[in-house]
């Protein structure tokens, strides 16, 4: 019950109030009509009694009066003057008895009997009956005609002694009449009385009472109470819903309605994702000073609330903006493009979106070597540049330490590639100097197009591979996704992916194409650069392929450790392949790896009669130049030889050359293919760098001969050494013939 | 005065002490009743006789047979039948009348033949009003009784309310359906009746009896004949007293008293009645 009341609304118990108030007024007015039924029970028994008595108070007066009549006219002298001369009894009997007034006027008839019974004279009418019918003095009641008579049969004596009978008297009386008379009857409803006759159509006075029946006066005091009270109680009734009325409107209007704004208030603020309501909706005239002043105080407390709100969804705006801005730069961030993407899968409206991915090149080299405040200057100043490049409304997202990416909606494929070449240029014109970086700074845009929703869940993926193609040495810094792409995607497919991890765990897994290096100017092979690939299950994935994931993965270092562990293997296994030495590539941050070199200088102190040739590729930036130049010369110092591997072909190869001090140098195929072309300055700048590598006392490895045109050229230009399909396949095997 | 304390002594002692209700069967199958009051022995008996329709409880009969009776005389109060047995009651003018001014003289000679078995001494009678000219029709029916004295108190003939021009009209019209054996009740100003009902043979014998005849009554009749009248008797006749004067009857005059002799003046009444008795 108490748990029912709690949760009663004030609509309802205003409600329930209102009708049990009414109820019980209505229960009173049914208390008091019943009360009032019972008094009128009470009143009409009451006066049932009373005309019981009255109807017996009646017939005995009646009794009397007869007996009294009958005494006065038996005592009259003119009635024994007719019983003795009755010469004039019909004139007596006719008009002297009523002249006289003897007998009242209610006596219908009466009559003289002889002393034997007979009457003096009848009448003509036959009034009285003919013979005494019965010895008076008797009382009777007769029913003649549907008439009810009274009888009264007496003596008349001569004398007062009642000595000698002279004869007999009769007076008639109209019962209905006489009671009347006899009596006012406040209760008994005499019209109504009648009397049961029996067989013999007399019923003598004394019983005469229990033969009749009558009914009881309608009691028009009980009936005007009656009508007084129904009035009484339909007015107070009346006033009763008036009053109830406007104490339900009062109620509703003063109580109610604030109680329950306030309470929708509250509720709609207790609602999950409510908002908050106007406070505006509670004012207004209030008549109970407590409940304005609780209203006022809810109001302020909701204005506060409002104002709490406001301020909390600028806070959740905030941390809403903080939590998808990249602190640093300002644009989106990861969480903020996972989100959008997801958004843009649920919209599923997908006509012309494209995904471009940005990637610094070597921006983990150049943070490493010119610290975190210059990298992050150089990401600050990406993302500017990309956000001036992109169009209003393009969200710039940074997924990654040195990755940003824009998703371009309803754009053509011509316009995405537009907006990429334009991100492209802003980085390129960009003064990045200004930041203390000498090298350029690049980035590689990986572009997917899709024109439909089919398309979006590759798109990342397309995007990705797009991507890692551009930041392949030689290729274009934009990179649209196409199905050629789409097969190397199958070598960085998840499963690639697993395989570049578990050869990393498993070096078993890997595979070398020993590659001979031959010695100048009488080609023999003096040694084997070992090209590494991963081989499982009989499928092969080549370079091409391995290094984007390592790069991507940063397992640089670790897959320098796994081709070492695996050279090693090979080396232990006597290969005859490596029976005079190996080249080894090795990645940049491999070269300032502590187990890298260490893993090099065990590997040389354990075949020390065999040629170590540590390369160095000239495309990986190496940032911190003075860790790398002491373990080169840790190398160097362990017997090893150090190869700059792609000269010319990445960064500042001179700067490079000058730096470090390695023994050889790899002219890269770029390079060296300069030498078949037929201009004159691509061939003589290649000539003065390798006359000028050559004289600072390099040896210098030619990459990429194919031809004995080519293999003539350098050996003329003086290389110390030369490698390529002209001497073995790709497999490592030498060419057929 | 002091006569009227000695007459309300008596009256105090005599009302339940002497009189006596007597009744007299009589010839015609009725029965007469009468109050009587026996007397001292040597004191004369007297009748008195009620007016007209009373009985002997009319005041000034009543009173007259206390002061009587308390006086020693033997007294005698009948009430004439008028024709209804054991008559206790004055009948009414509208009653219907038989009754005949011989009727009540037959009666009255049997009551005094009644009392003359019961008083052996005279016998004065005394009546008030008409029951004066009743005794006087008895006088005249029975001149040969013992009466020694008559004494009529108010005498007054039965009066028609016509003028006495019209009495033998009247009694002609009377005699006339009598003659015709037209025995019809007829309704008539009679005496003190406005409607008077009676039998023509009834009206007739009391209306014979006019002025006239009760004077020549009294020159006639051999009884000693004493009137007392009321100086102030609206009832009677103009100069009627006068004429009574003019009879040989002694007349006694009260001043001052009206027709029923009532108040201070049944004092004077009774001493009169009573000095008539005296040389009874």
């Amino acid at each position: 019950m108490r748990r029912l009341f709690e949760e009663v609304s004030i609509s309802t118990l205003s409600a329930a109030f209102i009708v049990v108030v009414a109820l019980l007024v209505a229960g009173m007015g049914a208390h008091m009509w019943v009360e009032l039924q019972n008094a009128s029970a009470s009143i009409r028994a009451r006066e049932a009694a009373a005309g019981r008595k009255e109807i017996s108070q009646a017939t005995h007066a009646l009794a009397q009066r007869m007996r009294d009549i009958s005494a006065n006219l038996a005592g009259w002298d003119e009635t024994r003057q007719q019983l003795v001369f009755d010469e004039y009894y019909t004139l007596w009997r006719d008009v002297r008895l009523k002249d006289a007034r003897i007998v009242p006027s209610g006596v219908v008839a009466a009559a003289l009997y002889h002393k034997g019974g007979d009457i003096l004279i009848p009448d003509r009418e036959g009034r009285m009956p003919a013979r005494l019918p019965a010895a008076p003095p008797i009382l009777v009641h007769a029913r003649e005609s549907g008439h009810d008579y009274l009888y009264s049969y007496f003596p008349v004596h001569a004398d007062p002694d009642r000595a000698v009978l002279l004869g007999y008297g009769a007076i008639k009386f109209d019962f209905l009449a006489e009671m009347r008379t006899v009596q006012s009857f406040r209760y008994t409803d005499i019209s109504t009385l009648s009397v049961a006759v029996p067989g013999t159509g007399l019923v003598p006075l004394e019983n005469l009472a229990a033969r009749l029946k009558f009914s009881i006066k309608a009691n028009p005091d009980v009936e005007a109470l009656h009508k007084l009270f129904l009035h009484a109680y339909g007015r107070q009734l009346l006033a009763t819903l008036l009053v109830l009325a406007v104490a339900a409107w009062f109620t509703h209007r003063v109580l109610v309605r604030p109680l329950r704004l306030m309470s929708e208030e509250i509720k709609a603020l207790q609602s999950a994702g409510g908002t908050l309501p106007s406070a505006e909706r509670l004012t207004g005239p209030v008549s109970v000073l407590e409940l304005a002043d609780v209203r006022r105080a809810f109001n302020d407390h909701q204005r506060r609330l409002a104002e709490m709100h406001r301020n909390l969804e600028q806070s959740n705006q905030d941390f809403y903006d903080q939590a998808r801005r990249d602190a640093l730069s300002g644009a989106f961030n990861r969480r903020a493009f996972e989100e959008d993407w997801l958004e843009l899968g649920q919209v599923g409206h997908c006509r012309g979106c494209n995904l471009l991915l940005f990637d610094c090149d070597h921006f983990k080299a150049i943070n490493d070597t010119y610290g975190h405040p210059v990298g992050d200057a150089v990401i600050v100043a990406i993302a500017a540049c990309l956000r001036q490049a992109l169009r209003a409304g393009d969200r710039l997202y940074r997924i990654g330490g040195d990755e940003f990416a824009t998703m371009l909606r309803d754009t053509p494929l011509r316009m995405a590639e537009a907006i990429a070449e334009r991100c492209l240029e802003h980085i390129l014109v960009h003064d990045f100097q200004q930041y203390g970086v000498a090298e350029p700074v690049t980035i590689s845009i990986g572009l997917a197009h899709a024109d439909s929703e089919e398309g979006l869940s590759e798109l990342q993926k397309q995007a990705d591979l797009a991507m890692y193609t551009a930041k392949r040495p030689g290729n274009r810094k934009i990179v649209v996704y196409d199905e050629s792409i789409g097969q190397v995607s199958a070598l960085v497919a998840n499963r690639e992916v697993s395989l570049v991890f578990q050869a990393i765990r498993l070096p078993q897994l890997l595979e070398f194409r020993y590659q001979p290096i031959m010695r100048l100017p009488d080609p023999v092979a003096e040694y084997v650069e070992a090209l590494a690939r991963i081989r499982l299950d009989g499928e092969l994935i080549g370079p091409a392929a391995i290094f984007p994931i390592v790069q991507a993965r940063r397992l640089d270092s670790e897959f320098d450790l796994a081709v070492i562990a695996a050279i090693r293997r090979d080396l232990d296994l006597d290969l005859p392949a490596l029976a005079r030495g190996v080249s080894i590539n090795i990645s940049a941050p491999g070269l300032l790896n502590t187990k890298v070199i260490q893993a090099l200088e065990a590997l040389k102190a354990a075949y020390p009669a065999r040629k170590v040739v540590i390369e160095i590729t000239e495309t990986a930036l190496i940032t911190q130049m003075g860790p790398a130049v002491q373990h080169i010369e840790r190398l160097r110092l362990a017997g090893c030889l150090v190869a700059l591997d792609d000269f010319g072909s990445g960064y500042s190869s001179l700067r490079y050359l000058a730096a470090m001090p390695v023994d050889l140098v790899k002219f890269d195929i770029s390079l060296v293919h300069q030498l078949r072309q037929e201009g004159e300055r691509p061939r003589k700048v290649v000539e003065d760098i390798a006359r000028m590598v050559l004289n600072a006392g390099y040896e210098l490895v030619a990459e990429g001969i194919e031809t004995r045109e080519l293999l003539d050229k350098v050996t003329e230009m003086g290389f110390s050494h030369a490698q390529g399909f002209y001497f073995s396949d790709s497999h490592g095997q030498p060419p057929a013939g | 005065m002091w006569r009227f304390c000695v007459l309300l002594l008596f009256m105090g002692m005599s009302v339940s002490a002497s009189a006596t209700p007597v009744t007299l069967p009589l010839d015609n199958g009725l029965t007469a009743r009468a109050n009587f009051a026996p007397g001292r022995p040597g004191k004369p008996a007297v009748l008195l006789l009620h007016g007209y329709l009373q009985t002997h409880d009319f005041p000034t009969i009543h009173r007259m047979f206390e002061a009587l009776a308390g006086e020693g005389y033997t007294v005698l109060a009948p009430n004439l039948t008028l024709n209804v047995t054991h008559r206790r009651q004055s009948l009414a003018c509208e009653a219907i009348h038989t009754h005949t001014i011989q009727g009540d003289s037959r009666e009255i000679s049997a009551w005094l033949h009644w009392l003359g078995a019961r008083h052996r001494g005279p016998v004065a009678l005394i009546g008030h009003s008409m029951g004066s000219v009743g005794l006087l029709a008895y006088l005249e029916a029975y001149p040969r009784g013992r009466v020694g004295k008559f004494i009529g108190i108010s005498i007054v003939e039965g009066r028609l309310k016509h003028d006495e021009s019209g009495r033998q009209d009247k009694l002609a019209e009377m005699r006339d359906r009598m003659a015709q054996n037209n025995r019809q009740p007829v309704t008539e100003q009679f005496s003190f009746c406005q409607k008077l009902t009676a039998t023509p043979e009834s009206l007739a014998s009391y209306m014979q009896w006019s002025p006239e005849h009760i004077l020549k009554a009294a020159h006639k009749l051999a009884v000693p004949i004493v009137f007392i009248m009321g100086s102030r008797d609206d009832r009677l006749g103009p100069g009627w007293t006068d004429r009574l004067l003019k009879t040989p009857a002694r007349v006694h005059v009260v001043q001052g008293a009206n027709h029923f002799m009532d108040g201070e003046h049944e004092f004077e009444l009774l001493d009169l009645v009573l000095k008539e008795l005296a040389d009874l």
